[in-house]
């Protein structure tokens, strides 16, 4: 199977072969072959050259968290071959990057207006929730397309508050 | 000893009070908000009883429906945990009235220490040092610029009612007095419903270390030496030792007596800790405040000395004497305690609350994990983000770091952002290792850590992984007709082998 795969904003080309409890796989250009065992539903044992390498997988918003030695990896997989509709594939097809309020709270200031141009990083919208104000940045440079919300606005967990293009 | 105990709390604290009981054998009763049937600490539990919705205000701190649970599965006692009610005098009274006994001191040594200025005069009667500062509150802001002119800045705003850092406000020059003397008093007022503040001088790197006292009905006042809890942010504790890595036999004398001294003064009974600054330059301390409560860092000082709190408190409210004197306490190897909240540490330690998608706790040699969550635990919005606490034990400091990091490392929480990543890193460092501590840590470890890159291999295989979870779970499948069905060829295989799984344990 052919995927694109991002990881801190970075694209990479996979080609995946899975062959029985064997996987070859190029990214890249780097060649991998591994021996694979899935021990229980998430959990991908890797052995490469005696080496073990548990990665814990769990589905996170529109990416997947991947547990490595102790590290984790937000990888978010683009299929080529997948149709529009689905979940998680607007984001990078189009180059939208909605921007959501992670729990519920208020709005108390916006920073920006629509057509701004921000950098990755960029504070966008504050919201307050479990009275802590915490700032949205933006995750890619981009122009701001639209602001759902104003300040005084209550928001629930999800609630789309800006969009960068 | 009581044949049934309410425990008026929740989370991790419940967790660990039911387990005294067990081995006590007590019957135990859990009390929960309905944003809580299914949490770990009702499964604990002998029985449970609904107290209200989820908002706290309606639960877990609704006194009349706390004590009607109580009463209507004829508990004879009450244990507050720590946090929601444990510190609150009125509920305590409630309590007695009912006719049940309050696992803790009496609500009038609760009112003395509650209040800051009280205990401040509590700790000059009993001749403990205290922060140059009021005893009284200060009113105008004109007294508070001549005070901090006498003590000389920087000087703390202190909320009178206070606690858990609200309402606290460092002042470093006279332009920052009058926006920080406004703000402190208008943050106590909505945090405690009392707006007095009052002020004192700031010692500079200051460490932030407690003595764990006991006493019983009979008399005895015991102290169970000290712990180190100079890392926090926000002013709350997030990693926790017992002893102090200054170590000092003398000083945990004279800080133990000192504690005891202010234990005696008040006629306290129970758990209680006396919180002092330490100045690192001159060794001096001051008393700070007391919390009359079970603390959430207890398990150090368990660890360390090997006695149960939660037992003595049975015990001491149970009119029992403590089961051990000062000459039988005794301090063997090193603990550290982390307290795991669902926070980014990334982001400020800003909350991340959601479903816990995959745990997996750390065990093996002096290692102790007091959790509050299970495999998919929905950690709420409505309550304090700590779901676990992880404490290590080992004969030297080195030692109980070497299992802090294996531990931390085989410690796994997905679904939810934790603090896990951020200890990793701390218990790492080279101040941390060298037992440079004060309140001003985690400040200057942002500052000075490095992110270290991984191999680059480990980022491909992390690709590769996500990529097969990709293909087991979510890639779309192609029927006859073209219809997309959503399900990956996987996921419904995936859930009859899970399903297969349950059926055989």
């Amino acid at each position: 199977m052919k995927l694109k795969a991002i990881v801190d904003d970075q694209e990479h080309e996979l080609n995946v072969k899975i062959e029985g409890d064997r996987v070859n796989a190029e990214i890249d250009g780097r060649v991998y072959e591994l021996e694979l065992r899935e021990p229980e539903p998430g959990s991908y044992l890797f052995l490469r050259d005696a080496a073990v390498h548990e990665c814990r997988v769990s589905k996170a918003h529109e990416s997947f968290d991947v547990n490595l030695h102790r590290r984790n990896y937000a990888v978010t997989i683009v299929d080529p071959k997948r149709l529009r509709s689905g979940q998680g594939a607007h984001g990078h097809h189009h180059g939208l990057a909605e921007i959501t309020a992670p729990m519920p709270g208020k709005v108390v200031r916006v920073l920006i207006e629509t057509g701004d141009k921000v950098e990755k990083g960029a504070g966008l919208v504050v919201v307050e929730a479990m009275k802590m104000q915490n700032e949205m940045k933006s995750p890619r440079v981009g122009v701001v397309v639209s602001i759902n919300v104003k300040p005084g606005d209550t928001v629930n967990a999800g609630d789309v508050l800006a969009v960068v293009e | 000893m009581f044949r049934k105990v309410l425990i008026a709390n929740r989370g991790e604290i419940a967790v660990r009070i039911i387990r005294g009981c067990r081995e006590l054998g007590i019957k135990s009763v859990a009390i929960y908000s309905e944003a809580d049937a299914e949490s770990v600490h009702v499964r604990a539990a002998d029985e449970a009883v609904c107290v209200g919705p989820a908002s706290s205000s309606q639960s877990y701190l609704n006194i009349e429906a706390i004590i009607a649970a109580a009463t209507s599965v004829n508990a004879e006692a009450i244990h507050p945990g720590y946090g929601f009610l444990a510190e609150n005098a009125d509920f305590a009274r409630a309590v007695t009235a009912a006719g049940l006994t309050f696992i803790g001191p009496s609500a009038d040594a609760m009112d003395l220490m509650g209040s800051k200025t009280s205990a401040r005069r509590v700790a000059v009667e009993a001749g403990v040092p205290i922060v140059p500062g009021t005893v009284e509150e200060i009113t105008s802001f004109e007294e508070a610029r001549k005070t901090a002119e006498k003590f000389g800045y920087p000087v703390m705003l202190k909320a009178a009612a206070g606690g858990g850092g609200k309402g606290m406000r460092l002042v470093t020059s006279s332009d920052e007095l009058n926006s920080s003397f406004t703000a402190a008093q208008a943050e106590a007022a909505a945090a405690f419903g009392e707006a007095a503040v009052y002020l004192e001088k700031a010692v500079e790197r200051p460490r932030h270390i407690e003595i764990q006292i006991f006493a019983d009905t009979h008399g005895n006042v015991v102290h169970l030496g000290e712990r180190e809890c100079s890392i926090q942010r926000r002013h709350q504790k997030v990693i926790e030792e017992c002893p102090s890595p200054i170590d000092d036999p003398d000083l945990r004398q004279r800080m133990g007596d000192a504690a005891v001294k202010i234990g005696q003064t008040v006629n306290y009974t129970g758990a209680g800790t006396i919180e002092f600054l330490l100045s690192d330059t001159t060794r001096e301390f001051y008393f700070l405040e007391m919390n009359t409560r079970l603390q959430v860092e207890h398990p150090v000082t368990e660890l360390v000395t090997g006695f149960d709190l939660v037992r003595e408190q049975f015990r001491v409210a149970a009119g029992e004497p403590l089961s051990f004197t000062q000459d039988d306490v005794r301090w063997v190897g090193h603990a550290i305690e982390c307290r795991i909240y669902a926070e980014d540490p990334a982001n400020n330690f800003f909350p991340s609350p959601g479903t816990i998608t995959y745990l997996r706790e750390p065990s093996g040699p002096g290692v102790r994990v007091d959790s509050g969550v299970a495999n998919l635990s929905e950690v709420s919005i409505h309550y304090d983000p700590m779901i676990a606490k992880l404490a290590v034990w080992g004969r030297t400091r080195d030692e109980a770091i070497e299992r802090l990091r294996r531990a931390l490392d085989e410690y796994q929480v997905a679904g939810i952002t934790t603090t896990l990543p951020f200890f990793r890193e701390v218990a790492r460092d080279e101040e941390f290792v060298a037992g440079k501590l004060d309140t001003g840590f985690i400040a200057r470890f942002n500052e000075r850590r490095v992110e270290v890159e991984p191999p680059p291999e480990q980022n491909d295989l992390a690709m590769i992984a996500a990529a097969l979870h990709y293909s087991r779970y979510e890639q779309p499948v192609f029927v006859q007709g073209g219809a997309q069905v959503s399900d990956g060829r996987w996921k419904m295989a995936g859930r009859t082998a899970g399903l297969r799984r349950w059926r055989k344990s």
